[in-house]
């Protein structure tokens, strides 16, 4: 238990009366990629919420590198380095590309590798690099996607929550994204990565947990990995309940 | 003829710079927060009085009393936040809650002024004594330094704003605040600091109007209505605009009392007022999103 | 409403039209008088703040219309004065409309901008047109009532106490009426559901325009009333204390409640003369009113209606409408 990064233990949440998650634990070990699939309105944005302290849990606790965060605030925990990159989130709309990523190391542990990190976000995606002065409200969808993802680079993560980043791109877009989190995990960056296709998933992480109703209804090994029938059948067989 | 144009022209840029840094509070809380803050003129009434008691009556001086006044302005905007807006983010109807508490905000400031001040007339010593004479009219020295340091302190604002990482924090706590906080910025302190600092600014310029009207504890209601005039004309959302306008309403101002004299130029305004409004409904400079 | 509500309401009328045969004091029928010229005040404000849902801060430009209406009518004029007073509610739906023409289409912080403004500017415009108005210093020695050859002032204000309260309840009664016509329906339904109001063809600018005049008009009258009976019209009924003080009889009677505000008017006006009486106090009474919004906005959103009927469910004093209700929803 202690050998995990982050270990999110029996936490129930909600927003106001409306109970989202039961009882669901996670973990993500030291350099581990772990996915997490299932359908939409189960839970997967709310834990990551609740783990990045946007969301406060009515029970359980968060553990980061073996702190309790439970109860910090988001800024405390980004300082820390578990960092959260939203589902089609617009950031600033009214900042630049540059200054969005400038202030993005925010934090005194960001701030002192901000100069190496901007050239590495710019080089991972450089359709960013072209659009340095552009403001967000007029980027693309895949371009938000990539500055979402370039912001949460530029915070030090020592630990990367994604959420559904290739959530309506086009399947190239999404090939390049892959790419570029691939690369992103060899660099050394453990995440969680939340999507919809459990093939993406399995090509980029080590470990999926499929969330339903609000707790894990299964974990499944790269190892034991399930063919593609048995996945279509699971995914479907159980959303439909 | 010349000398009154001038003369009008610089009663237009005293009036328009006053308006300004008014404005210019209250578009900064509002582009924060989304909170319109009703005591923005009861904290300039408010530092106004905590500068003439430390410059006057405990006699330290003027530059003592102005730090003093803009302190105790930033200070109480700060509680005021605490107390009055923060219990209620993410209320279904903070908007007109807020609007309520920081009238009631106002209501106590200024009230409270006059328990604590009494009703006589007070004054500050101008910055600066003497007059100047620009091409010709003559101007006192305090009222030039005013139309000196409004567009100094709106330029300041305008670099911290754009270029400060604190500045950028706020923008950004205003543009999207979950993603604010996911990068690490701290929400609630952005807040208080908006407001401090808004707040800063109101007392600043209690501080500089103290010396050209009395000092009583209505002072800031005029000067706020003008404020929020501007601010329907030029929109919250910008500190450009909300600048621009206030020199536009201000030379209007100015220039309405010259043409048609103190008894119609209110009338003028109010009719004024009612126009753009109808026709343009976001104010003249307005976006229709904002 | 409920029966026993409706009840209590008419039995705390027919009260209030019994004080003058026990109160002789022509102090103490000044207070009541002043509460009811508040009470209607603050209940048609709640129907377009409360019921309508309408960011208003320009209500007391009404009132303030109606003020000096009157005080135009009948001491430049020589209008009669009962005629002048119900001018003031004319002229103040005029206002209304006025205002309602660019308020209609206005969203959100702006409304409140402007509404607010609006009534500033009246003040400023009263101020500086003094050939008309007084300027700063007001109309003075404005004609009284009379019937016949009964004059009102020499009878310890019995006749303008059952005037005020003639006036309170037709305003009322015109209030509720409004509130239960399918008009009033539609006005909460475009409150509660803006969208779902839209799509069913009701027009926001219609309903916020009729609901402006409907509100002004009861205002405009006690306004005019206002000025006869005090005999004097002053730009400060326009300024931010009446306003307050206005606003928290809304808040503390219950927003969208029409009695609420109408029973907040009766309670904050003696409250508030109590505490003028006390030495120390008279300036610090505006404070009190204010700390008291804050902590009803903090405890109870609702009013202290709500609050009232919540802590009678909580003591298990239930009525026969509420027991019915499934237990535990509350809503």
């Amino acid at each position: 238990m202690t050998t995990s990064l982050l270990e999110a233990s029996h936490i129930y949440a909600g927003y106001g009366e409306v109970p989202v998650l039961r009882d669901i634990t996670v973990h993500v070990g030291a350099g581990e990629a772990v996915g997490m699939f299932g359908p939409n309105g189960h839970g997967k944005t709310t834990l990551l919420r609740t783990i990045s302290g946007l969301l406060r849990p009515s029970n359980g606790t968060v553990h980061f590198d073996g702190d309790d965060v439970t109860i910090a605030k988001p800024s405390d925990i980004v300082g820390r380095g578990l960092v959260h990159a939203q589902q089609g989130n617009m950031l600033f709309g009214d900042m630049g590309v540059a200054e969005t990523l400038e202030l993005a190391a925010f934090k005194p542990r960001a701030r002192a590798g901000a100069k190496a990190a901007l050239e590495r976000v710019y080089a991972l995606f450089p359709r960013l690099a072209e659009r340095r002065k552009q403001l967000a409200r007029t980027l693309s969808g895949g371009e938000r996607q990539m500055l979402s993802i370039g912001c949460a680079l530029m915070c030090a993560p020592r630990l990367l929550l994604l959420d559904e980043p290739t959530l309506g791109l086009s399947p190239r877009l999404k090939e390049e994204l892959a790419v570029a989190i691939g690369e992103i995990h060899e660099s050394g960056i453990p995440l969680i990565l939340v999507e919809q296709d459990v093939e993406f998933l399995l090509s980029l992480t080590d470990r999926l947990y499929l969330v339903e109703h609000g707790e894990v209804a299964r974990e499944i090994d790269q190892a034991s990995a399930p063919d593609h029938q048995e996945i279509m059948d699971m995914y479907f067989g159980t959303a439909a309940t | 003829m010349t000398e009154t144009l001038i003369a009008t022209i610089v009663s237009g840029l005293l009036l328009g710079s006053l308006y300004a840094l008014m404005a210019s509070g209250l578009s900064l809380v509002w582009t924060t927060l989304g909170v319109f803050n009703f005591a923005h003129g009861a904290l300039m009434t408010f530092g106004a009085f905590v500068a003439w008691t430390v410059a006057e009556a405990w006699g330290l001086g003027l530059l003592a009393g102005a730090v003093a006044g803009v302190g105790a302005a930033a200070l109480a905007g700060v509680l005021i936040e605490l107390l009055l807006v923060r219990p209620f983010y993410g209320h279904r109807n903070m908007l007109l809650i807020t609007v309520m508490t920081t009238l009631a905000a106002m209501i106590i400031l200024q009230n409270g002024a006059q328990v604590i001040w009494g009703a006589r007339l007070k004054q500050l010593p101008p910055i600066v004594e003497g007059n100047v004479s620009i091409f010709g009219a003559v101007v006192s020295a305090h009222e030039a330094l005013i139309i000196v340091i409004a567009p100094l302190v709106l330029l300041l604002l305008w670099w911290f704003a754009s270029t400060t990482r604190t500045g950028r924090s706020l923008r950004a706590v205003g543009q999207n605040q979950d993603s604010a906080a996911l990068i690490g910025i701290d929400v609630p302190r952005a807040f208080s600091l908006a407001f401090g600092l808004s707040a800063a600014l109101a007392g600043l310029t209690g501080v500089l109007l103290g010396s050209i009207r009395f000092i009583t504890p209505s002072l800031g209601a005029e000067p706020l209505v003008k404020a929020m005039i501007v601010v329907i004309f030029g929109g919250l959302g910008s500190l450009g605009a909300s600048a621009g306008a206030a020199f536009v309403i201000g030379m209007l101002e100015a220039f309405l009392v010259l043409w048609l004299g103190l008894y119609w130029t209110p009338s003028i305004l109010f009719l004024l007022l009612i126009l753009v409004l109808v026709f343009r409904p976001n104010g003249l400079f307005g976006r229709a999103n904002a | 409403m409920t029966r026993t509500r409706i009840a209590a309401i008419l039995v705390a009328f027919a009260l209030l039209a019994l004080v003058p045969l026990v109160v002789t004091d022509s102090y103490v029928r000044h207070l009541f008088i002043i509460a009811f010229i508040y009470a209607v005040v603050a209940s048609n404000w709640d129907l377009s703040l409360g019921y309508t849902g309408l960011f208003n801060f320009g209500h007391l430009t009404f009132f303030g219309v109606g003020v000096y209406t009157a005080a135009i009518l009948a001491e430049t004029v020589e209008l009669s004065p009962w005629a002048a007073i119900l001018c003031g509610g004319i002229t103040a739906a005029l206002a209304a409309l006025l205002i309602s023409a660019p308020v209609a289409r206005l969203k959100g912080i702006y409304v409140v901008l402007v509404t607010f403004a609006f009534s500033q500017l009246a003040m400023q415009v009263v101020l500086s047109q003094s050939d008309i108005t007084g300027g700063a210093e007001g109309i003075v020695r404005i004609p009284y009532l009379q019937v016949g050859d009964y004059r009102f002032i020499r009878d310890y204000n019995l006749a303008y106490y059952y005037t005020a309260f003639a006036m309170l309840c037709v305003s009322t009664v015109f209030l509720l009426a409004v509130v239960a016509s399918p008009f009033g329906k539609s006005l909460r339904a475009l409150r509660d559901n803006p969208d779902y109001a839209a799509s069913r063809g009701i027009s926001v600018a219609r309903q916020r325009i009729m609901s402006l005049v409907l509100s002004a008009v009861f205002t405009g009258i006690a306004g005019g009333f206002y000025a006869i009976y005090l005999r004097v019209a002053s730009p400060e009924v326009f300024g931010f204390g009446t306003l307050s003080l206005a606003l928290s009889m809304v808040l503390i009677g219950g927003v969208g409640t029409i009695i609420g505000p109408v029973l907040a008017a009766l309670f904050l006006t003696f409250l508030t003369e109590a505490m003028a009486g006390i030495r120390g106090l008279e300036d610090a009474r505006f404070i009190v009113v204010a700390l008291a919004m804050i902590l009803v906005l903090r405890l109870a959103p609702g009013g202290s209606i709500e609050m009232l009927s919540r802590l009678r469910l909580g003591a298990g004093f239930r009525s026969r409408r509420e027991t019915t209700d499934t237990a535990g929803n509350r809503s």
